[in-house]
């Protein structure tokens, strides 16, 4: 009988109660996976199809694009990839702390992925003025990189309350303070990247437009320090608070919901890969 | 925190969990040699279709190995591997099926 | 298998734990306990519910547009009021009423066909119902608005549906209501996926599965593997009409023809999803009538599968005049014809069942035998299509027209209808009066031979589709006449239907247990089913089970008494909360897609309303997420024995 199985005998990989024994979770997101390649399929053709036959005043990707940018992207989003493997290696040994670890890691990998592509998208509008308007190169690559953007904007939001679940209190008595705390957390941790990133990127515009004055910069620099050293303040006194006593509502067999997300998060990997070879490296030959 | 590893069910052996960590970080490194690759490809003095033909090999064989070993497609039920495969190949189908009738003359745009 | 003991991929069960945030609805009955049911009869219910409302609407528009066509130089619609007509005729008919209709029966009748308790995600499951309801709505508000309907054709091609052409919000909330119900129908069919392959009763293989559940895995897979096509195509389209892009924009080097290949790439699959149900309808209904089984299983099973492999590969056949040149309008033509095949197949095979079998004509057979005809005829036209040069003239003609009415009405339609007719004494317990319901078979079948029979020669004899109107010197009014006549026939016929079929529900004949001495494993079920479908979960021994243990009724019966003892130890049965999330994410899709379509831009209120509403549903999710999975127990021995 299954409910009396000792808990570090769960097999990962074999749900007796399914007919096929493969989890239920596991499947549903092979087959949603199946469906993403069709829609990623659809995009990357409509991309490709526009560079068979550019118009005339189209601008010169090799031009516009940068591929010491996109390559450093890709390695990290690879790097992310081996971390999420790692994160499910460990949570299904059962050992929490690994977990953390590589989740932390993949959220800040994804960050970096994400800032890069941030960086890519304002250099392309504002350097090589290519819009997403303003030429059909500029419409099929924004649309098909931002898609896959989005994709890994909404996986680093999960893994973020992946991470936070990881710490949810086994008493159910602690569990509403606990949870008001990680609204909180999450809140001003959102707050402080956005706010540090838009401070940055009008930094970087200033700069680049030649005409930042040593005042202006040292404005920035203030506002800058000033968002970071407040975001890391209400961070660690929300951490101390929030921190929970107790063992933690979260071990083995939480291991398919995370396995579930390692999936998506591979996926969103490989399609980057595509995307890699696709719509930048065909462009240098 | 995890009993001691009795594989009831599995029968994957205890060594086998302590060389997945091993093997993901050792297909880690592959794939970041082989995006060196792809990227100095790139400026070889090859024929184009020469290059491209390396170029998607490396990214299937990038593609293949997140998808067997990182997804885990290959310790698992073949039907999962079954499931995205089907997906798999009617995209691709579908993207050669697009691209062959853009690239024909009579989709060429008029001037 | 051990299918009765719980997953150790669900959490361990806290009887006394309150959720998170809120509460555990556990309303029996009202209001409430439709928003927040989880229960897959109550959820078929609410989508046969909606279907056959929005069929009706979908038939006045038919009606309108014959009216409109009756004489020469009509004048009850204006030529902007037929567009629109056609358009949400075909949207309304196709994504509101057949497809919810196949999904009120997947919904109900498959996982108990399977011995399931319900589906795989049964909270996935109410949430593809609202969200199906938001669509609904969204398609459907242009009518209260100055915007109007959308207008731009079902198919809404390019550069007609762009900015410069369609200025008005209408095709915007086509687009996003079509998203919408995009959404609603992949999550739908993921869940069935899952629940099909992975929730059959022990000793229910693949092949022994009814095939009623084979269409709906079929259809299922086609579902998840085509809509993305047209996903992408709408979200192309959104931006091309909301940002300015220029994927259709052919200034700045975008290209209409993507439109029309994307879409037709979602847009044949599509007419496969329409007909497999009705398919898998009929081949449950043709051996209870026959009193035989289905003849050669196997093959059935194969040629729907294939059918719904190919039919991915044969989507420019509808754009054979489109200029793509010999070597792809001949590649297309061969598959086309390929894809005949599987379905030729099919008829003879349904034919085998009849043949030499004890035929009880009643309602359900009666409309399973229209459709082998009439879906034959579709078939045939079909065919004639398939050869390209001869598709030149009939290709945006009323012989299209009558082409595929004979396979949706013909086809899809009669299915539906026979399933109704079979499967109601199961869902309600009641039996339609045999008359009545031949009546409105007989109604039905003349009125509409008479509607779509002329229209193959209005086709042949040149009258293009979509036009308001029609000279009287072209020769097409005799045809015209007799197909409005035929549609009010038609119209007057499915009143029959609907009527005899609402007083039924009401007041009709209850019936007994089984009463078409049916083959199938949900006929082993009290009618209405319990909430808990099988107290004891089946285990099946061949294909047919319900059959097999009619006919060995003493081995059978032992084997079930010495499976209910086992059974019995494992602590009653396991039922899944109810929870009000899947509707309030449907509500938030809902404000937030009337933010994205219906609202002017320009004055932040557009944006505002688009983040509230996706606000709504990131929240929902995540209370959804935190209020788990777990569920309650019931022991069914506390309560009344019936029958």
């Amino acid at each position: 009988m299954s409910s009396t199985a000792a808990v570090g005998a769960i097999d990962h990989h074999h749900d007796p109660t399914t007919s096929t024994g493969i989890p239920n979770k596991k499947l549903v997101m092979w087959a949603f996976l199946a469906s993403d390649c069709m829609f990623f399929g659809c995009l990357i053709s409509t991309h490709l199809i526009y560079r068979l036959h550019p118009p005339a005043s189209a601008p010169q990707a090799r031009q516009v694009f940068s591929i010491e940018l996109t390559s450093f992207s890709t390695f990290i989003l690879l790097m992310s990839s081996l971390m999420m493997a790692l994160a499910v290696n460990a949570i299904q040994k059962g050992n929490l702390k690994s977990l953390r670890a590589s989740l932390l890691t993949t959220i800040f990998f994804g960050c970096i992925f994400l800032g890069c592509q941030v960086y890519e998208f304002n250099n392309f509008v504002f350097e090589h003025h290519m819009t997403i308007t303003n030429s059909i190169l500029g419409t099929t690559f924004f649309t098909l990189t931002g898609t896959h953007g989005t994709h890994v904007a909404i996986g680093v939001f999960w893994l973020l309350l992946m991470y936070v679940r990881s710490f949810q209190p086994k008493d159910p008595e602690t569990r509403p303070a606990w949870f008001l705390g990680n609204v909180a957390h999450i809140a001003v941790f959102i707050g402080a990247i956005l706010l540090s990133g838009y401070v940055l990127i009008e930094l970087a515009w200033a700069m680049q437009a030649g005409g930042a004055s040593p005042g202006t910069l040292l404005t920035f620099a203030k506002a800058q320090a000033l968002a970071i050293v407040g975001a890391v303040a209400c961070l660690a006194g929300l951490v101390r608070l929030a921190k929970t006593r107790g063992p933690y509502d979260f071990g083995e067999a939480n291991a398919i919901d995370v396995e579930m997300m390692g999936l998506y998060w591979h996926f969103v990997d490989i399609v980057w890969i595509v995307i890699f070879t696709a719509v930048y490296l065909l462009e240098y030959l | 925190m995890s009993a001691p590893a009795a594989p009831a069910t599995t029968g994957q052996p205890h060594s086998l969990e302590e060389s997945k960590f091993q093997i993901y970080v050792q297909i880690a490194m592959l794939l970041a040699v082989i995006t060196g690759i792809e990227i100095v490809t790139v400026y070889l003095p090859f024929a184009r279709w020469l290059l491209v033909t390396v170029l998607v090999v490396f990214s299937a064989v990038k593609f293949l190995f997140v998808i067997f070993f990182f997804m885990h497609l290959r310790w698992d039920k073949p039907f999962c591997t079954v499931l995205f495969f089907i997906g798999l190949i009617l995209g691709g189908g579908t993207m050669f099926a697009l691209l062959t009738l853009f690239g024909m003359k009579e989709s060429v745009p008029l001037p | 298998m051990d299918a009765l003991a719980k997953s150790e991929f669900l959490p361990k069960e806290h009887v006394s734990q309150k959720p998170l945030v809120l509460w555990r609805p556990t309303a029996k009955t009202g209001l409430m306990s439709w928003l927040t049911t989880v229960d897959h009869k109550r959820i078929g219910f609410l989508y046969g519910f909606f279907a056959l409302i929005f069929f009706l609407v979908g038939g006045i528009e038919a009606l309108l547009i014959r009216l409109q066509l009756a004489v020469p130089n009509n004048h009850v619609l204006t030529s902007h009021q037929y567009n629109e007509m056609f358009t949400m005729h075909a949207t309304t008919m196709i994504f509101l009423a057949v497809m919810p209709l196949s999904a009120a029966f997947f919904n109900f009748i498959m996982p108990l066909q399977i011995g399931a308790r319900d589906v795989a995600f049964p909270r996935l499951n109410a949430f593809s119902l609202w969200t199906f309801v938001a669509g609904a709505i969204i398609l459907n508000i242009g009518w209260f608005r100055m915007d109007g309907a959308p207008a731009g054709g079902w198919f809404g091609y390019t550069p007609l549906t762009t900015h410069q052409f369609s200025p008005h919000h209408d095709i915007d909330m086509w687009v996003m209501g079509l998203q919408l119900l995009g959404v609603a129908s992949v999550a739908a069919s993921l869940n069935f996926v899952v629940t099909i392959i992975n929730l059959r009763a022990p000793g229910m293989t693949m092949m022994r599965m009814p095939v009623f559940t084979w269409m709906t895995l079929v259809t299922a897979f086609l579902i998840v593997l085509a809509f993305p096509a047209i996903t992408i195509a709408l979200v192309e389209l959104m931006m091309d009409r909301l940002f300015g892009t220029n994927f259709f924009e052919v200034s700045n080097g975008g290209m209409p023809i993507l439109w029309t290949h994307l879409f037709w790439v979602f847009g044949h699959p599509e007419v496969y999803i329409l007909i497999l149900p009705a398919m898998g309808i009929i081949s449950e209904i043709l051996p209870t009538f026959s009193r035989k089984p289905l003849f050669g299983y196997p093959i059935v099973v194969f040629s729907g599968a294939s059918i719904g492999f190919l039919g991915f590969g044969v989507w420019s056949h509808h754009m054979f005049t489109t200029g793509m040149g010999a070597m792809a309008t001949a590649a297309f033509s061969l598959t086309t014809m390929c894809i005949a095949v599987p379905t030729g197949v099919k008829i003879f095979n349904w034919i085998g069942t009849l043949w030499g079998g004890h035929l009880k004509m009643r309602t359900p057979m009666m409309f399973a035998l229209g459709f082998i005809w009439l879906f034959m005829i579709g078939g045939f036209s079909g065919v004639m299509h398939a050869a390209a040069p001869a598709d030149a003239q009939q290709h945006n003609s009323y012989f299209v027209v009558a082409h595929f009415h004979y396979v949706l009405i013909g086809g899809s339609l009669f299915g539906l209808l026979a399933g109704i007719h079979y499967w109601f004494p199961l869902m309600f317990g009641r039996k339609i009066s045999e008359f009545w319901g031949k009546v409105s078979f007989w109604v039905i079948f003349v009125g509409f031979n008479v509607t779509f029979f002329p229209m193959h020669f209005l086709g042949l004899n040149g009258m293009p589709r979509r036009t308001y109107t029609y000279d009287a010197d072209m020769g097409w009014a005799q045809g015209n006449l007799i197909a409005t006549i035929g549609a009010f026939i038609l119209a007057i016929g499915v009143g029959i239907y609907f009527v005899t079929m609402i007083y039924t529900f009401f007041r009709g004949e209850v019936t007994t247990r089984d009463p078409w001495d049916a083959r199938t494993l949900e006929w082993s079920l009290p009618n209405p089913p319990p909430e808990y479908n099988y107290r004891f979960t089946p285990h099946v021994h061949a294909r047919d089970d319900w059959w097999h243990f009619k006919q060995h009724p003493d081995e059978a019966a032992a084997a079930k008494a010495e499976h209910e003892k086992e059974d019995a130890g494992h602590g009653g049965i396991h039922m899944p909360f109810q929870s009000i999330y899947p509707f309030t994410a449907g509500i938030g899709l809902l404000i937030g897609g009337i933010g994205v379509s219906v609202v002017d831009p320009g004055s932040g209120r557009k944006l505002a309303i688009a983040i509230i509403g996706g606000v709504i549903l990131v929240v929902s999710i995540y209370l959804w997420s935190l209020e788990g999975n777990e569920g309650y127990h019931l022991h069914p021995e506390d309560e009344e024995p019936h029958s």
